[in-house]
């Protein structure tokens, strides 16, 4: 597709482009009603370009979205000229194929944002507190106006503004949902999409905050949230006062509005200004460059706009409740005033720097289209404090945690502009001489041009002769803005010789299936063949691009694939204390090559084993012969297994059942289960990593595994664990397709190495992730995608000058699927802050949250679990005990006062707390499985995990006219749960849609074909009805697996079943045996940090 | 001679002395020991029957009845006498009809040898019936000879009857074991060629007990230890079965994979893939008549019996790295086969040995396990040599020049009780079955009354060596009322029918003593016999005993006996006369002497013990060819005559046929290649020169299509380069340096050996001192 708009940058194709992606996509799928692309490009009417890309949606998608129509007109319009032009456009040749999600066909707008309605209420979003009323921005998104008006209202203060260009951006945003043809049923396309997700990070604002006004009656509060409005915003006033003076400083404050804003479009903003008091959140302003749209969505964070105008100085918004005498306390509290996230559908246009200062990232978990203005994209890489405090006893005042979670393949927005590939030829990317850190935005160049001064070490380095250029008038190169890598916060350069050790290795995918009895009898060896099987298509074309494969149960059987006149030949490898590889070559074979053969072969396998008595599973052995076979190259293992393995290297006891049969022990050394059972597993999976080898297991089973110990090899590997328990033949295979599909086509690349560099001053303390690491500086991953996110935890080795901006710069050498060798440099440069508050106020809460998440989690297989949850309440005691203690003085001392950034902390450690991996009482493949899933979640996916969405479908009808594809959420609390309600709820990974005992026969029966609630069965396959009802869930789902990028485990629960239970259990605002209820845990964390005041 | 033939005829049987010295130290004084060449499975004549019965046996001793036990038909209950320990034995009632008109087979004297077959051992029929073969392929040979190897074996699987089973193994740097039962796509099972496999592993790791549970106790051994059918018909099938199967998987057949760096040798782990083979063939088949072809393209350098380092910097052992003990893989590998020959010999499976290289591949070292199984071993430089292609096809051929593949053989001697025997020199394996009748000294296998042969054929022939015990010869009394010393030979084996078959050769002999015996024992000296006997002998010492001096060696025999039973005067060499009996004894010794048995510098070990093996399992005749080569001349003065093996039969106007067993070399006389190369022969005026270029093809033909392994054909002309092939084998009376100038169209011989007119003085100087 013709690119509109896109100036494009470099010679080069930029590394990767969504958009591209969906290209490609059109081509691979087949169901879809493929949108003309023409379309697109043309595209300024009537459809926003980008989202022709991923035109193609899954045709029953498609249908049931009623809103297109409408929004479009008036979405459009901005949109086209918006960058998004360009990134469609350029086809790298390193292009990640397919994303999976494609969002529907061209035609229509991306669901999600398009379907908004709401006109009026986007723009002013961006005010978000604005009005003086609680109301925060949030409001526009949600489709069913009238109800939300209450507090939704915000809208109006915005309204003025910029009309309707908010919207446009949301369309761009939306990646493409459908993935594939959805193998069974039309309902399923997978629709991971890029990163955007519209839905729950929480938009804070809305409410009048997180006051609590301990007056109130204990009653239970029904969800209302929305209306709270009223109620809230009177306590909220107290909040203000903020006593914080803190003011954020300066830079943003006064000025605050109009600088940022100011550059592009000024449209939206005129009212807004005034209010600008959010400064330092200028995301929210951000403008979509070239189109006057700014789609300004307050993050939550704005939520305080009482303040109004001014100020810039109330930047939290304490909540507070009075403790009246501690018993009583909870009784005070009304749960509907408590804050709680508010998702924001609207899309925000987010430069990284505005008025030469780094712009504080909008949430994680909104929808938003960065503009690189030279920090890098917070996709790839976000700071848990967006001002870097200057000294190590101001970050310890704060107990915040100074971390970096970084993401260096993460997906694009498809509207944003593609990452520029820089080459310098044989010399390869200018370095410092003295750190080795990369040429960025921040070196300064001094002398005429002559020399510079590195921004991470402070050394001057010579210009090389060849790269010099003079200096214009404001000290700037003059070639600064032609030069991706001095004006851009993320590019890559292509790699020159010297980052070789050997030839760009090509992309090798082996597939390993267990086939032991267990497996065949499952289905799981047939689903996993018949996954690879369709998946072949979508691998790499190319030359570059072989496969193998293998099966196993207690031998391992390898395939010759290339064979002139025969069927493959098949070799056992029966020796599984000491494994080989068979044969040198031809196990692994050119997918052109071997095409055929390997859908034959994939046919046979399930049939050929049909009678396989063998229980065993030699899984050590496999992988290790696996690994053998693919040793000169490197490449992914794919590895599907359904037993625990029982023989060969690596074999494992089924510890769980000893831990039972022997109670004491069990208990005694319970979290022993969650580690290791011996170092057989690492020691292979560092060798693996060493040759390139990249593991990710699918795992189909119906009993124990002991992933504690083979997850090992994934996570050090640079994979993952897919867990499907219990595994169905019914309803995982399309998962098990999807996941694979997704696995192999989403933007990644090999034998890649990975580096942080911080400014002096601060320095890496660790990294935790799925990889492997052999020296302390390096990461080393022999495979890195767009879902794995690296946490990075710094430490101060030397103060920082107040004023002055601290980077941080990650390098991710690597090679593309196309086999290029790149190094992507993203660089963010932060101020530096001496002020106390200016933390609270720059606080990423999902980025902390994030942090906390990651570090709790990774505490659990090594200390009893009280310790560690003891461990991750004092986490947030500490840092609200921060705030109370020094920004908060001012208020009496009865309140609890929360940082506005920081509100939702309780909550979700509360949701911690009752998370699966914490919860003492689950399986403990569960728990397992949760905590290596935490190992390399992203930020966007790290909130739903622990706080899933939860929406109400029973009454999906009755929303007809809403503009958001997404219900509104309901709060996790089993009082917003009805009997007449059918409820779905989803992580991320599982989605469970719980049905009430009394729901409507007809509502059962045009959603699920059901007619009573006792057919209902666990097994779930969700079907489209031709009935508007069935068609908007589908559309709700479909839309859901593209925000996720996962195509998500459909469950069907009851009430009463253990199912019910199940979905009961992710309740976490609920009293529990075991665990507080929102609102006394919130008092239990105010008495806390009382207990801890003088 | 001819009444050794005779003897031979009846018997299978040749001996150097057909009259035995009857003392001990009479025996001594004769050099060459009580011995006896025996063939088990020659041909008989056609007018012996086949017994369809079980043979009586001696309730003592176990001997078989024969034509040399006295039977007492007066008796009531008729008895016999067994010759050999004089024990009286009843007949069973169903010989109670016998008498002097109607005596059973056994007992009529022609039929001293006789066979019998037996239906009742047939129980083994369904699976053993026939023969199996489990083919075992080296991969690691260059595209050109896979495909020489590839087209060979096809063809010859056409040939595999059908009821054979086949297996097949490839190998490389692994060993592939394919499962030819599996319908739906082919499947190999592969192990690595660098790690010993044993027999457990293989049974564990094949999948043998996927479908029923492992026996917990006792060995198991095939379909009545514990294997079921269905598991074992995996690997081997039926050629019938098969033959797409096969068809399929040689015509895919690919050179092993495996990158070899340009200054190494291929890993190649022919010791594993082996002990891969015989462990399969152990535990599905144990006990039934199997035979390991193993194709060899190259030394193995991987894994267990290694006989060369993969780098190519250090050379293949030679002799003389033998000798120096520096050939630092040759004992290690030794000891591996020696282990697997023991496995072999324990299932009474067969390995035989195709070996096709330019280089050594190792038979040296596999030589023990061939030879005690009774293998088949043929030599070659290139799989597709004639002398390969031919030499395979013959092994599967039926009809005229079938091999008669038998198995599964038992040997077992009785002997009268003044005769111990020493051992046996050929191809078989001591079942160390210790008895009265084993002497203290030991050769060859010894130690036992009973050997294995776990292969055998018609031309198999076994070098018995025996020792006279009797301490000394003043009972001249007893002497004259019993010179008679009995052998019999029982050989028990499965027949290439399948049918077990027992074939009994029972010999008498007379004895001699005392001083008067001279006269008598140079009457039943057999010298062919006794050169054949030497050669053995002396291969084997050089092979067993450590700083042994071959030529010493044979020297002193020849002296000794030349001195024994010459006829001179002493200190006058002129004098010295050989009786007929003895007179070219000399000559075969000379020729011995310069053989590629004993001067083994000119080849490496693994042509030697290729040779020495062949010699070891062939009869008389066909030793003496390969000791002493025979030549025939042609030309237009005379008819085809034999020549005299000198540079003298060397003539421009002949045409010389050379049979040294191994090569058969035809050698045209200068004129001769002229005319050829004139183009004579085409016109047809000259037919006579066109059949005189014709005979001696047509002889060597008829040598090679008898013969196996297939000689080697070298047809060259004098002068040319492949001459050296005849050359070497004539007596040197004409050198470069001797006075005579050399006849005209004759040849004189560039080499500093002696000739024999030369050793022949030496000797009668020697022998009269």
């Amino acid at each position: 597709m013709a690119s509109p708009g896109g100036p494009r940058p470099g010679n080069l194709p930029p590394s990767f482009i969504p958009n591209s992606l969906a290209n490609n996509m059109q081509n691979l799928q087949i169901n879809q009603p493929n949108q003309p692309q023409s379309n697109n490009p043309t595209g300024g009417v009537s459809r926003p370009p980008n989202t022709t890309p991923f035109g193609q949606q899954p045709p029953p998608f498609a249908g049931s979205r009623p809103g297109p129509p409408p929004h479009s007109a008036f979405a459009r319009g901005p949109v086209p000229p918006s960058p998004s032009g360009p990134p469609q456009t350029t086809l790298s040749p390193n292009v990640a194929p397919v994303r999976p999600a494609g969002p529907p066909p061209g035609s229509q707008p991306p669901t999600p944002f398009v379907s908004r309605p709401l006109p009026p209420g986007s723009l002013p979003s961006s005010m978000g507190g604005a009005t003086v009323s609680l109301a925060s921005g949030s409001s526009p998104q949600l489709g069913p106006g009238p109800h939300h008006g209450p507090f939704v209202s915000s809208p109006p203060m915005s309204g003025p503004a910029a009309p309707p260009p908010v919207r446009t951006s949301g369309p761009l945003s939306n990646g493409p949902p459908g993935i594939t043809p959805a193998q069974f049923q039309a309902g399923p396309r997978f629709p991971p999409v890029m990163g955007s997700t519209p839905r729950p990070p929480p938009i804070a604002a809305p409410q009048p905050a997180t006051m609590l006004s301990s007056g109130s009656s204990s009653q239970r509060p029904q969800l209302r949230p929305n209306f709270g409005g009223p109620p809230a915003s009177a306590s909220l006033a107290t909040t203000h006062p903020g006593p914080s003076s803190a003011p954020p400083q300066n830079m943003l404050p006064p000025p605050a509005p109009s600088p940022f804003s100011a550059p592009i479009q000024s449209v939206p903003r005129p009212s807004g200004s005034p209010y600008g008091m959010q400064t330092w959140m200028s995301q929210q302003q951000q403008v979509a460059p070239p189109p006057p749209v700014s789609g300004l969505q307050p993050p939550r964070m704005f939520g305080m706009p009482r303040t109004l105008p001014n100020q810039s100085l109330a930047p939290t918004s304490p909540a507070l409740f009075h403790t009246g005498a501690a018993g009583t306390a909870q009784s005070k509290v009304d749960p509907s005033h408590i804050p709680r996230p508010i998702p924001s559908s609207v899309v925000i246009l987010h430069e990284t720097r505005q008025g030469n200062q780094a712009n504080p990232p909008p949430p994680a978990t909104s929808d938003y289209i960065v503009k690189d203005t030279g920090n890098c994209s917070p996709r790839f890489m976000r700071c848990t404090i967006n001002q870097i405090p200057c000294t190590v006893d101001l970050l310890s005042t704060s107990a915040m945690q100074l971390a970096l979670l970084v993401q260096p393949l993460a997906l694009p927005h498809p509207s944003e502009e593609p990452i520029q590939v820089v080459d310098f030829g044989e010399s390869g990317p200018v370095r410092c001489s003295r750190c080795k850190g990369y040429i960025n935005p921040f070196m300064k160049f001094i002398d005429q041009g002559r020399s510079f001064i590195c921004n991470l070490c402070g050394f001057t380095d010579e210009t090389p002769r060849d790269y010099h250029c003079n200096l214009g008038p404001d000290g700037r190169r003059r070639d600064a803005d032609e030069r991706p890598e001095l004006c851009r916060g993320t590019v890559e350069f292509v790699a020159s010789k010297e980052y070789m050790v050997r030839d760009p290795m090509p992309a090798v995918y082996f597939f390993l299936i267990d086939v032991s009895t267990n497996a065949i009898q499952t289905g799981a060896t047939a689903a996993a063949c018949s996954a690879i099987n369709q998946v072949i298509a979508d691998l790499p074309e190319g030359p570059r691009t072989a496969v193998g494969i293998a099966t196993f149960d207690s031998n391992i059987h390898f395939y010759n694939l290339k064979r002139a006149l025969q069927q493959p030949l098949m070799l056992i490898v029966p020796d599984i204390q000491d494994v080989y590889t068979p044969l040198e070559s031809d196990v692994i074979v050119q997918l052109s090559e071997c095409r055929q053969h390997l859908e034959l072969l994939l046919e046979s396998i399930p049939t050929m084993f049909q009678n396989n008595r063998i229980g065993d599973s030699a899984f050590g052995a496999a992988i290790k012969a696996a690994y053998l076979a693919m040793k000169s190259t490197g490449g992914k293992l794919l590895v599907f297994q359904s037993v625990l393995p029982s023989i060969g290297i690596g074999s494992l006891s089924a510890r769980e059942a000893e831990g039972r049969s022997n109670i004491s022990a069990g208990e005694k050394e319970a979290n022993k289960l969650l580690q290791p059972a011996d170092k057989t597993l690492k020691t292979m999976a560092i060798e693996f990593a060493e040759y390139q080898v990249c593991v990710d297991l699918f795992i189909t089973t119906q009993t124990y595994v002991d992933i504690a110990s083979i997850s090992v090899i994934p996570r050090t590997t640079g994979g993952r664990v897919y867990y499907y328990y219990p595994f169905t033949a019914l309803s995982d295979p399309a998962k098990l397709y999807n996941d694979l599909r997704w696995n192999v086509t989403r933007p990644q690349g090999f034998e890649a190495v990975m580096r942080v560099r911080c400014s002096q001053g601060i320095q890496v303390q660790d990294y935790s992730g799925n990889f492997c690491k052999r020296i302390p500086t390096d990461v080393d991953l022999p495979a890195i995608d767009c879902d794995k996110t690296i946490m990075v935890t710094l430490k101060h080795d030397d103060k920082l000058q107040d004023g002055s901006e601290c980077a941080f710069q990650c390098a991710l050498l690597y090679t593309t699927v196309y086999g290029q060798r790149r190094i992507r440099v993203s660089t963010l440069s932060l101020p530096c802050t001496t002020m106390l508050s200016n933390l609270f106020r720059s606080a990423d809460l999902d980025t902390q949250f994030a942090c906390i998440l990651k570090q709790v989690t990774g505490e659990v297989p090594s200390t009893p679990l009280p310790q560690v949850a003891e461990q991750a309440k004092n986490l947030c005691i500490n840092i609200l005990h921060s705030y109370r203690k020094f920004c908060a003085t001012a208020t009496a001392s009865g309140q609890l006062i929360l940082p506005e950034a920081l509100k939702l902390l309780p909550l979700y450690t509360l949701a911690l707390l009752k998370s699966c991996g914490l919860r003492g009482d689950g399986r403990i493949d569960d728990r397992s499985s949760w905590i290596n899933y935490v190992s390399h979640l992203s930020t966007p996916l790290a909130i739903p995990l622990v706080y899933p969405r939860m929406i109400a479908i029973h009454n999906l009808d009755e929303k007809e006219l809403d503009s958001s594809l997404i219900p509104e959420t309901v709060p996790l609390s089993s009082e917003h749960i009805t009997d007449e309600g059918i409820y779905l709820l989803e992580n991320g990974e599982d989605c469970l849609i719980c049905v009430g005992n009394s729901v409507n026969p007809d509502i059962l029966h045009q959603l699920f074909g059901i007619s009573s609630v006792e057919e209902i069965s666990s097994q779930f396959v969700l079907q489209q009805y031709d009935n508007p009802l069935s068609k908007k869930l589908n559309g709700i789902i479909n839309e859901i697996r593209r925000q996720r990028c996962s195509y998500l485990r459909l469950k069907l629960c009851r009430k009463g079943d253990p199912s019910g239970t199940t979905f009961l259990s992710y309740m976490v605002e609920d009293k529990t045996p075991s665990g507080l209820s929102y609102v006394e845990f919130l008092i239990h964390i105010h008495q806390h940090i009382q207990r801890k005041m003088p | 001679m001819t009444e050794f033939l005779d003897l031979e005829f009846q018997d299978s049987v040749r001996m150097p002395w057909n009259v035995l010295p009857g003392t001990k130290s009479d025996a001594a004084n004769c050099v060459i020991p009580i011995s006896a060449i025996y063939t088990p499975l020659k041909s008989l004549p056609s007018t012996t029957p086949l017994l369809p019965y079980s043979p009586l046996r001696c309730r003592n001793c176990r001997s078989v009845i024969n034509p040399f036990a006295i039977v007492d038909f007066s008796s009531v209950n008729k008895i016999w006498i067994c010759s050999f320990c004089l024990q009286r034995n009843f007949f069973p009632p169903h010989y109670q009809s016998i008498s002097d008109q109607n005596l059973p087979a056994e007992l009529f004297p022609q039929y001293t040898t006789i066979e019998y077959e037996t239906t009742a051992t047939n129980e083994k029929a369904q699976v053993g019936s026939s023969n199996i073969f489990l083919f075992v392929v080296d991969t690691c040979v260059i595209e050109e000879e896979l495909g020489f190897m590839k087209s060979a074996l096809l063809q010859v699987l056409g040939m595999v009857p059908e009821n054979c089973l086949i297996g097949l193994i490839t190998f490389g740097t692994y060993i592939q074991v394919h499962e030819l039962g599996f319908a739906q796509i082919p499947k190999v099972h592969v192990f690595k060629g660098s790690k010993e496999v044993t027999k457990d592993q293989v049974l564990e790791q094949m999948g043998f007990f996927a479908k029923r549970p492992r026996p917990t106790t006792g060995v198991i051994a095939g379909v009545r230890d514990g294997l079921s059918q269905e598991s074992i018909a995996r690997f081997l099938l039926p050629a019938s079965d098969c033959e797409f199967v096969l068809n399929s998987i040689l015509e895919e057949l690919q050179k092993d994979p495996w990158p070899v760096p340009s200054d190494q040798r291929a890993a190649r782990c022919t010791g594993t893939a082996l002990s891969v083979a015989a462990h399969l063939l152990g535990v599905c088949v144990p006990g039934s008549g199997a035979r390991i072809l193993a194709f060899l393209g190259g030394p193995s350098t991987e894994g267990p019996g290694a006989i060369a380092s993969k780098n190519l910097s250090e050379p293949m052992r030679s002799h003389k790295d033998l000798d120096k003990d520096s050939a630092p893989h040759y004992h290690k590998a030794v000891k591996f086969y020696e282990e697997l020959s023991k496995q072999l010999v324990h299932q009474g499976h067969v390995l035989d040995v195709f070996a096709c290289a330019l280089d050594q591949v190792g038979v040296a070292e596999l030589k023990v396990a061939v030879e005690k199984t009774g293998g088949l071993v043929v030599l070659a430089e290139s799989f597709g040599h004639s002398v390969f292609k031919e030499s395979l096809r013959r092994v599967f051929q039926s009809g005229d020049h079938d091999l008669g593949l038998s198995s599964n053989g038992i040997f077992e001697i009785s002997c009268s009780k003044d005769i111990k025997i020493q051992g046996i020199i050929g191809p078989c394996a001591s079942l160390e079955k210790k008895g009265p009748l084993c002497s203290e000294t030991v050769i060859g296998q010894g130690n036992t009354t009973a050997w294995k042969l776990c292969g055998l054929d018609q031309t198999t022939s076994l070098c018995l060596i025996f020792d006279i015990v009797k301490k000394d010869s003043s009972d001249a009394i007893a002497q004259s009322a019993n010179n008679q010393f009995y052998f019999q030979f029982l050989t028990y084996y499965q027949h290439g029918s399948g049918h077990m078959r027992l074939r009994a050769t029972t010999l008498s002999r007379r004895w001699i003593a005392g001083p008067g015996s001279k006269e008598d024992l140079i009457s039943g000296f057999d010298q062919e016999a006794a050169a054949a006997v030497m050669a053995r002998q002396v291969s084997f010492k050089m092979e067993n005993e450590a700083e042994f001096d071959p030529i010493r060696w044979l020297d002193k025999s020849l002296i000794h006996i030349c001195s024994r039973f010459g006829e001179y005067q002493k200190d006058t060499p002129s004098s010295f006369t050989l009786s007929p009996r003895f007179s070219i004894f000399p000559q075969f010794m000379f020729n011995l002497r310069r053989s590629q048995f004993v001067q083994v510098f000119n080849n490496s070990p693994d042509e030697t013990a290729h040779f020495r093996m062949i010699l070891n399992r062939e009869n008389v005749a066909n030793s003496v060819v390969m000791i002493q080569p025979s030549m025939i001349s042609y030309s237009f003065h005379s008819g085809p005559e034999p020549a005299l093996l000198d540079v003298s039969s060397i003539a421009a106007d002949r045409i010389l046929l050379l049979d040294s067993y191994f090569t058969v070399v035809i050698f045209h006389g200068s004129t001769i290649a002229q005319w050829r190369k004139a183009g004579y022969h085409e016109q047809p005026e000259h037919q006579a020169f066109t059949q005189l270029l014709q005979a001696p093809r047509d002889d060597a033909d008829a040598i090679i299509r008898e013969r196996f392994p297939v000689p080697r054909l070298v047809i060259c002309d004098q002068h040319g380069s492949q001459a050296r092939f005849l050359l070497a084998k004539l007596n040197p009376s004409a050198t470069y340096n001797s006075d005579i100038p050399a006849v005209p169209g004759g040849d004189i011989l560039f080499t500093d050996d002696v000739s024999f007119e030369v050793f022949l003085d030496h000797l009668q100087r020697l022998a009269v001192q």
